[in-house]
């Protein structure tokens, strides 16, 4: 089983989504998909005078979204990061629930949030999402405690970013961990 | 020097005291002579408080720091990471106890850039590695001369180099590279095009080798065979 946090706002899980999806075709793993919420992506606008702080994290944030844009062109993926990201807490506590495979909706989600910039904060976008693939709307209530729940024990497993893969007591950040992921399945599987 | 122009196909950024360098710089040597090319090496002095927090510890306590939780958290696992694939690299990786002044391994880099360029892999031999196992004080002049002759490296005149004309030339370097689009190590320039991370090194080689077939996705390459020197 491999353990893997996912948000649909997080640019790095979405060009996760379809390698992580082919590492477990490739090798027969099972995916137990979880939610986390991390903050909004944004890249800070210059300022006229500023810290060397403030710089870094300007010219780092243009930076990781130029690489994403750029990967996602190796995938042939379609990829806009709006000016003003939207939320995707609804969608998140839908997959925190969900029975099944989810692999259609986050697929659904991702494009929706990407693509068109769909707010995933609203439940009433996500169950428009959710009834594209045939599923019913959950108990909203139920669904964001359980979502607190998972994030709760999720941060106490170390986790503060995503896409994060757990496996063999091992937390791995990004998908350029997937080689070794790869290595530590096949370990497991006595390959 | 301009952060982005060279007549090498590729421009590496490294710094002595960034894990995640330190965990490239095996492969991206391996790179270099695979491909029988020659890179541009060149330092970046990270300025670590100012994005990271400032942080001191003694006898593997923080005594100082003015980190946030989430910065922690991102330092904690950084080290954590860097630390299995140097491992993987038959390396041992220890977390420093404070934040190091680079500058004079930095500026010999680009010493050995200019004096003794085929034995860059050997410097990287001789400073690397020990610093990441505590014993090496790089702020200290006398040090890094040692590491230079322990490379085979002559460093008569390397400490002039490192007050006069290496550090001018390292300063002038510095400032450039924010505006420039360069922030942390290792970088990758190749035709203008800037990646951070050791991940790029599958879509790097892919480019220096003529971009067939399709681009590769990023990925940190794993080697299981017998560790080789620098």
């Amino acid at each position: 089983m491999l353990t893997l946090y996912i948000d649909f706002k997080s640019a790095a899980s979405y060009l996760a989504l379809e390698p992580t999806l082919e590492l477990a075709r490739e090798t027969g793993i099972s995916i137990d998909w979880r939610p986390f919420s991390v903050r909004p992506f944004s890249v800070p606008v210059e300022q006229d005078e500023e810290t060397v702080g403030e710089r870094h994290r300007r010219v780092r944030a243009a930076a990781q979204r130029d690489v994403h844009l750029h990967y996602a062109a190796v995938q042939g993926r379609n990829m806009h990061f709006a000016d003003t990201p939207a939320g995707s807490d609804a969608a998140l506590a839908a997959l925190a629930v969900m029975e099944g495979d989810p692999v259609p909706f986050i697929r659904a989600a991702f494009t929706a949030y990407w693509s068109k910039q769909a707010d995933l904060a609203d439940e009433a976008v996500v169950e428009t999402l959710l009834r594209s693939v045939g599923i019913d709307g959950p108990d909203w209530q139920k669904a964001k405690a359980e979502m607190a729940s998972i994030r709760s024990k999720a941060e106490e497993s170390g986790i503060f970013e995503t896409p994060s893969y757990l496996i063999a007591d091992q937390l791995f950040l990004g998908r350029e961990h997937l080689p070794w992921i790869r290595s530590l399945i096949a370990a497991e599987q006595g390959d | 020097m301009k952060a982005l122009e060279s007549d090498a196909p590729l421009i590496v950024y490294v710094d002595i005291k960034s894990p995640y360098a330190f965990a490239a710089i095996r492969p991206t040597l391996a790179l270099e002579k695979s491909l029988g090319m020659r890179f541009d090496w060149r330092p970046l002095t990270l300025d670590i408080p100012s994005y990271l927090g400032s942080a001191r510890k003694k006898e593997g306590k923080v005594v100082e720091s003015t980190r946030s939780t989430s910065q922690w958290s991102w330092v904690k696992y950084a080290y954590r990471d860097a630390r299995r694939y140097a491992e993987r690299q038959r390396f041992m990786l220890k977390g420093t106890e404070k934040i190091w002044d680079s500058s004079i391994p930095n500026i010999g880099i680009l010493w050995v850039m200019q004096t003794a360029r085929d034995r860059l892999g050997d410097y990287f031999e001789a400073v690397y590695p020990p610093f990441w196992r505590r014993e090496l004080d790089i702020e200290d002049m006398a040090v890094v001369e040692a590491c230079l002759e322990k490379a085979g490296i002559d460093s008569s005149g390397f400490a002039e180099f490192a007050r006069g004309e290496g550090r001018a030339e390292h300063d002038k370097l510095q400032p450039q590279l924010h505006p420039s689009g360069i922030y942390g190590v290792p970088t990758y320039v190749i035709d203008g095009t800037i990646l951070f991370g050791r991940e790029h090194l599958p879509y790097v080689r892919w480019h220096l080798q003529g971009r067939e077939g399709p681009a590769p996705d990023i990925a940190y390459e794993i080697d299981d065979h017998e560790a080789q020197p620098c």
